[in-house]
């Protein structure tokens, strides 16, 4: 028996692409025969979980995991609230900020409908869309920073979501205060706005914007924020959104309950208060960063670089080839063609260690592969 | 505008003699009404009358032949989809040994005879069977004017998907400003990649100022699902050509990152190709104009984060791999396969993709046998008489029955030119006839 796939699939689904995860790492050491394998591709925190998280992590009861976790992840919504000086029905929780996407875009979009995005950003706004059968209206970056007034110049009846990568993942440049206001004001409540800020912990420009408290002047923005970056969760699949109250109990119609775990749930909110690891978190990353810049000046690299714990840096070679060179080398970073950056690498900030192996790995790549 | 791209027409019918007319029918018509001229719709019916009349000849009459014509704009293709337990399936080989028929020597199929009156022919196996397709392309006039287009120094440009127009004036800049160059072939008629890109056969860019003065471009298409084939970036004189050309090569793979595309291959390069961006896959021997042969570099660009892979491979090819995959940097697990007195199938089948623009042949593995090599060999013996003499084989590493065919390749005289990564189900092997590799 056939499946008529051909009748059956839509043409927008069969025309995407779907997204091929990296084998687990020890299967990528066994085929590129390197003993050790240093990732610097998915922007983790090598220091991972804050402390009390991973206390709640070591004493999990193992028979708890037969019990359902909180539906709506209760607990965790409170100490969100406490935190924010929100009420608890301004949250949702989502098995990664990845799925809290999928909520918003499912719950104000439909066929013909398109949302607005970046060219270069995280792909998965642009992803959800199409796969939904959605225009994704992709607007090229302006000095690698989201360009606001190109992106109100594509909006149209049919827009609905605009998605704002604050900071950009992978250029890390940021919208100031003054610029989310005056883009607010000029969407002036017609759409949806939501701000990504999965790396906003890292940053410490004092005119950064803080989305959480924009939500009370503009009931139409939704922040998205994860446990995955700086809290080191990013194993447990957890992120949240936030927004007014009436936004999330529109949002909440197309959210699945009980997606989030327990261990997730109970380690993230451990980590809510933990602003020590947050401050250890930020002088690593801080250092880092100073030691890959001067690195990489020395090697005649230049880098696009800017707030989060990532850095891009352009290649005088392809980005995918120079992928496979530091592979063998036991070191995993994220190449950038599949974000529109050919010839560019992105790489997590992360221990001395962990840089000092990277550019030595660079190194040797760039000199096997010299151009004449 | 109505066009008679992506309209598809389909019959079904039995592979019976009686049902011939039927089918010649639906073919004319579907193809004058597709947009052929009457003479090429003839063509291709005769052609398809061939292989009609070749399945009756070779299936039994009660088994069902989905006929589908396929309007793609600038050609019409005709394609026939089977079974292949439903027909002897040593029939569809290029040439059939004596036994099978009743005559001396070598005897030509059905198949060849369709595939020497369409410009592309191709019998190959798909998911749901066997599938023989044949293309007529449409007749283009070659314009009088086509080296004679000048443009201007820009001194600001953007890049933009071209209107048709501009892209056939693309056309006429590139063969000004770069006489002497191996261009594709269909940029001889600029009607005709207007046409294909129309049809999406085509993307292109090009490098413009506010007034609409082109100073570059670049055009890229899709041969196969998993790879663009590109050429270029073409620079008309201008005075940062470094930087347009790199804005050329860098919007071209930003609009092929997403797509299902795993590598670019660039066989037609110019001077204004950035370095660092492609890699070299080797070289394949190709006639030039003049009727001398060259090698000729097949550049290509890796689109995604290599995940590593186990490859199946005769013993016979390890030592390529391995050089190929260690120079590429391509991590890859080769698994040897061995004879181990397992059944064997006493007859191989090999299928053939014909480009008689390019006078190229590809062959594929259809079904490997105890006969690989007399079947290879008259293969190249028939396509050779017919004056074919760029033979390519791909053999497709993820299927580890492919590589059954290494001997017989080796004795044939087919020699392993390039590895295509995750072109397949996993990586292929392009073989070329009767050239020593670099």
């Amino acid at each position: 028996m056939q499946v008529a796939l051909d009748r059956l699939l839509p043409e927008y689904i069969k025309k995407f692409e779907a997204y091929t995860p990296s084998k687990p790492d020890a299967e990528l050491m066994k085929l590129y025969g390197c003993s050790r394998l240093i990732r610097l591709n998915n922007n983790e925190n090598p220091l991972g979980p804050p402390p009390a998280s991973q206390e709640v992590l070591r004493r999990f009861p193992p028979e708890k995991a037969a019990q359902y976790p909180s539906g709506d992840a209760f607990y965790l919504r409170r100490k969100l609230a406490e935190r924010f000086d929100k009420d608890p029905d301004q949250f949702l929780v989502g098995n990664g900020a990845n799925e809290v996407i999928a909520f918003v875009i499912k719950a104000f979009c439909r066929q013909g409908d398109n949302i607005i995005t970046a060219d270069k950003t995280f792909a998965v706004y642009e992803w959800v869309a199409t796969f939904s059968g959605l225009e994704a209206r992709l607007v090229p970056l302006k000095d690698h920073g989201f360009d606001d007034q190109a992106m109100l110049d594509r909006i149209d009846e049919r827009t609905k979501v605009l998605f704002v990568c604050n900071p950009n993942n992978p250029t890390g440049r940021y919208w100031n205060r003054a610029r989310l206001r005056r883009f607010l004001d000029l969407v002036d409540g017609r759409q949806i706005v939501v701000v990504d800020e999965a790396y906003c912990e890292f940053v410490e420009q004092p005119d950064f914007p803080d989305g959480m408290k924009l939500i009370e002047e503009y009931p139409n923005l939704v922040v998205f924020r994860t446990f995955s970056k700086m809290y080191g969760l990013a194993g447990l699949r957890i992120g949240y959104l936030a927004g007014s109250e009436e936004l999330v109990a529109a949002i909440r119609r197309t959210c699945i309950v009980y997606s989030v775990n327990t261990l997730a749930q109970e380690s993230a909110s451990a980590a809510v208060n933990q602003d020590d690891h947050v401050m250890r978190t930020r002088r690593m990353v801080n250092e880092g960063k100073s030691f890959l810049t001067r690195e990489l000046a020395r090697l005649g690299l230049p880098c696009i670089g800017g707030e989060g714990n990532f850095l891009m840096v352009r290649l005088p070679m392809s980005d995918t080839l120079a992928y496979r060179s530091l592979m063998k080398q036991g070191v995993m970073v994220r190449s950038m063609t599949g974000f529109r950056f050919p010839n560019h690498i992105r790489v997590t900030v992360s221990t001395a260690q962990a840089m000092e192996a990277f550019i030595e790995a660079l190194t040797t790549t760039l000199k096997a592969h010299e151009i004449p | 505008m109505v066009t008679s791209a992506n309209i598809d027409v389909t019959l079904t019918l039995f592979a019976r003699t009686t049902f011939l007319p039927l089918a010649t029918s639906f073919v004319e018509k579907s193809a004058l009404a597709l947009g052929l001229e009457e003479g090429d719709a003839l063509t291709l019916t005769l052609a398809a009358e061939e292989i009609f009349a070749y399945l009756c000849r070779t299936g039994a009459p009660e088994r069902p032949v989905l006929m589908r014509c396929r309007g793609g704009g600038y050609f019409v293709e005709t394609e026939f989809l089977f079974q292949p337990q439903e027909f002897d399936m040593r029939a569809f080989n290029l040439a059939v040994t004596p036994s099978l028929d009743t005559g001396q020597g070598i005897d030509e199929t059905g198949l060849l005879i369709a595939s020497r009156m369409v410009d592309r022919f191709h019998f190959a196996s798909h998911d749901n069977g066997l599938r023989v397709s044949l293309t007529k392309e449409r007749a283009y006039p070659a314009p009088p004017d086509l080296t004679t287009a000048v443009t201007r120094p820009l001194e600001r440009f953007s890049i933009a998907s071209p209107e048709p127009e501009e892209l056939k004036e693309l056309v006429r800049l590139i063969h000004s400003y770069y006489k002497g160059h191996v261009l594709p072939g269909n940029f001889d008629f600029p009607g005709k990649v207007a046409d294909m890109a129309a049809a999406r056969a085509y993307q292109a860019f090009v490098a413009r100022d506010d007034a609409g003065h082109i100073g570059g471009g670049i055009i890229w298409g899709f041969p196969t699902q998993k790879t663009v084939g590109c050429s270029g970036p073409y620079v008309f004189g201008q005075p940062q050509s470094s930087v347009m050309a790199r804005e050329l090569i860098d919007e071209c793979i930003g609009a092929v990152a997403k797509t299902q595309a795993v590598g670019i291959i660039n066989r037609f390069p110019t001077e204004h190709l950035p370095v660092g961006y492609f890699e070299r896959l080797g070289t394949l021997t190709v006639e030039t104009s003049s009727g001398r042969y060259t090698e000729m570099p097949v550049l290509y660009r890796h689109l995604q984060e290599d995940p590593g892979a186990t490859v199946w491979a005769h013993p016979l090819l390890k030592d390529f791999l391995e050089r190929e995959y260690n120079r590429m940097v391509f991590a890859r697990d080769i698994k040897s396969i061995r004879d181990e007195g397992e059944i064997r199938s006493q007859f191989s089948v090999i299928s053939a993709e014909f480009d008689k623009l390019q006078a190229v042949v590809t062959l594929r593995p259809v079904w490997w046998g105890d006969d690989a090599q007399e079947t290879l060999a008259r293969d190249v013996e028939i396509l050779e008489n017919d004056g074919i003499h760029a033979i390519f084989f791909e053999m497709d590493l993820g299927r580890p029955w492919h590589s059954r065919f290494s001997p017989a390749l080796e004795k044939t005289g087919f020699q392993p030119r390039l590895i295509l990564p995750n072109c397949g189900k996993g990586d292929i092997v392009v073989f070329q006839h009767g050239t020593e590799s670099n």
